[in-house]
């Protein structure tokens, strides 16, 4: 036996980029998130060859979920062509081999910046969200230290106060995307800048969700068959998007998600912000055999 | 498939990166060692804030980048993250320091005496517009001095510790291994010792000295003085598995230590130390270490608040990814925005509406 049948041969990056001992620390903070919903486990968070604020906390879990037979979406704003979307879509596979695909349906893995697809997702499926911030009391109390010790006290009353407060002054909750909500009815997360309109997929899905926040180094999940409640009074009902009514000038949708495109000479039209969707839809007018999956909303409404 | 054709990042972002590197053209050993050695500074000042002491990769990453300090710190992080941890090498007391610069500003002398070393400090600040028009600019010979001053340099707080002067707080034994290590684990507060100085070790330049500054005008509650400054080299020991201490090499570290009066009736002090020399960043952060025991939260030198905020990687990532697209929030926050200019009044009171969803 000589040493050279005991090594490896040198390798200027591991597989998956990552190395060994940040994939294991990541996997043990990311089966304590499921372990405890919507708790924000704090993680070491290593530099990965992207900047800081551009996916790189979505990253590190897909990297570390990625094998050689994943197929990876990846969107930006609903979009898989999208230039930051293209970009990690394309170091995802460069490093680890996994396939790509734009077709929710195709996808084992998906890693999203601002929207969930709005085909539904199956038990066999992880989504990814990117984080920007971890943090649902940042806006009542911008010290971490300050705000960890709020959520071990389930102290939300702030949060609940800030809600009142919109509705007071302008006659209706004014939160855009990344509606706080309560996780197994214990700790209050963000869900990440999603429309109000895609929170309510993630309230018992079948799926599970990541939520990863690289500058900030911390990581939360929504484990499949898990409570997902929006802070809501219970008297002023939440409310998403006023889209239902809303048709895609492209392929003639209604009823998802939209991009409003303003128009010269104004008023706008408006496109499904569910870009692939938008080309099956497309695609299916067009005569082709394209299979759409079955979608969360229909007719523009969340079933109950 | 109209819908796809408006749109075709991949090329834009690959024709993207081309024109910026077309800036830069070739990059060969040659440019890499004239940066290295034509710009020592810059190279100390990027490796102390990649944490990564190597001066031909630092080179590397500021030809790579075109000299985007921000870029380059973070091409050098993301290479050193994966790499593995060899070794922790043997602590380096101040006393074994191979010292080249080391002044105080408390006292007229201090023992081992102020060795001023290299430093622009007293020079007239001229730029040498000559070389521009043919004339280079030749450096005149250093004059060695007749006895030339120790290399190594007693400790000036060690001594204000024998004088009873500045408060001696007891020391933790921790095995090499058992030192907590910023690079594979969070920043969680309040922070270990070790990851505080090991975080302003690796802090942004400027940033530290923003908020240095900051205390330094008055909105932190100690005024400093330079305690000891130093310039120095350290030998890197390390052990060999046999057991055998070895040195590997030297690197350049620089220190500060700042003082003031503390409520105790002692001197208090503030430290800071990065790779490389690199003067204004150990001053500002040893300022900052100094004014942090108690300050309020939310303060420029509360320990969260100057850590979270001189992270490089972090505060220039999350400044340029403002450049992303996020329509899909501006759309959630205008729907807000149309639906409370539509409502006439406050509505608390109405009833829910039937097409609404409610998870």
């Amino acid at each position: 036996m000589t040493i050279a049948t005991l090594t490896k041969p040198w390798q200027a990056f591991s597989y998956g980029f990552l190395d060994a001992s940040a994939k294991r620390e990541l996997r043990r903070k990311m089966l304590k998130a499921i372990a405890v919903p919507g708790c924000q486990m704090p993680y070491a968070s290593r530099e990965v060859p992207m900047a800081r604020g551009w996916g790189t906390g979505g990253l590190q879990v897909t990297l570390t979920l990625l094998k050689p037979s994943s197929v990876v979406k990846v969107i930006d704003q609903g979009a898989d062509d999208s230039v930051n979307a293209a970009s990690i879509r394309s170091f995802l596979s460069k490093v680890s081999g996994a396939a790509e695909t734009w077709d929710t349906l195709a996808a084992t893995l998906i890693q999203s910046r601002h929207r969930i697809p709005e085909e539904r997702l199956r038990a066999d499926q992880v989504l990814v969200l990117q984080v920007p911030n971890p943090e649902p009391l940042r806006p009542v109390e911008p010290n971490m230290s300050v705000a960890r010790q709020m959520h071990a006290d389930a102290d939300y009353g702030r949060l609940w106060l800030i809600l009142y407060e919109q509705i007071v002054r302008s006659g209706r909750i004014m939160q855009g995307a990344s509606y706080p909500a309560l996780v197994n009815g214990r700790h209050v997360m963000t869900p990440s800048p999603i429309p109000r309109w895609d929170l309510p997929k993630l309230h018992m899905a079948q799926h599970l969700t990541f939520l990863s926040a690289g500058r900030e180094k911390r990581l939360y999940a929504v484990p499949p068959f898990t409570r997902v409640e929006p802070l809501v009074f219970s008297d002023v009902p939440y409310k998403v998007e006023d889209h239902a009514a809303l048709t895609c000038h492209r392929s003639g949708v209604a009823g998802y998600f939209m991009n409003e495109i303003p128009q010269d000479g104004g008023g706008s039209v408006f496109e499904l912000s569910d870009s692939h969707l938008g080309i099956k839809a497309i695609r299916r007018r067009d005569g082709e055999d394209v299979a759409l999956g079955a979608t969360w909303y229909e007719n523009g409404k969340m079933p109950r | 498939m109209a819908y796809v054709a408006t749109r075709g990042g991949e090329r834009a972002i690959e024709q993207s990166e081309r024109l910026y590197r077309a800036e830069l053209g070739r990059i060969d050993a040659a440019r890499v060692t004239a940066v290295r050695q034509t710009l020592p500074m810059l190279i100390d000042r990027v490796m102390g804030e990649a944490s990564l002491y190597e001066p031909d990769l630092a080179a590397l990453a500021l030809a790579q980048s075109g000299g985007d300090l921000y870029e380059a710190v973070l091409l050098l992080r993301a290479w050193r993250t994966t790499q593995p941890r060899l070794g922790i090498a043997e602590p380096v007391e101040q006393e074994q320091l191979v010292t080249h610069r080391r002044i105080s500003a408390a006292f007229k002398d201090i023992p081992g005496g102020q060795i001023l070393g290299p430093s622009l400090d007293y020079s007239h600040r001229l730029l040498a517009t000559g070389v521009l028009q043919g004339h280079p600019f030749e450096p005149r010979p250093v004059e060695p001095a007749a006895t030339p001053a120790p290399a190594r340099q007693p400790s000036l707080a060690a001594w204000q510790k024998a004088q009873g002067l500045v408060a001696d707080p007891p020391r933790a034994e921790v095995a090499p291994d058992d030192i907590p290590d910023l690079t594979r684990e969070p920043l969680l507060f309040p922070a270990a010792r070790a990851h505080t100085l090991q975080s302003l070790a690796r802090a942004d330049t400027g940033g530290m000295l923003a908020l240095g500054y900051s205390a330094m005008r008055g909105y932190g509650n100690a005024h400093p003085t330079v305690n000891e400054l130093r310039l120095a080299e350290a030998e890197l020991r390390v052990r060999h598995p046999r057991g055998t201490v070895f040195s590997a090499g030297r690197v350049k570290v620089s220190q500060a230590e700042v003082m003031a009066k503390g409520k105790s009736g002692l001197l208090e002090l503030g430290f800071c130390a990065t790779l490389g020399w690199n003067e204004v960043k150990v001053i500002s952060g040893a300022t900052l270490d100094l004014n942090a025991p108690g300050a309020a939260k939310g303060s420029p030198v509360e320990e969260e608040f100057f850590l979270y905020h001189t992270e490089p990687v972090e505060a220039s990532g999350f400044c340029i990814h403002f450049k992303l697209p996020h329509y899909v929030t501006f759309q959630s926050s205008l729907d807000a925005l149309r639906g409370a200019r539509g409502a006439a009044a406050p509505i608390p009171e109405q009833a829910p509406e039937p097409e609404e969803v409610t998870a």
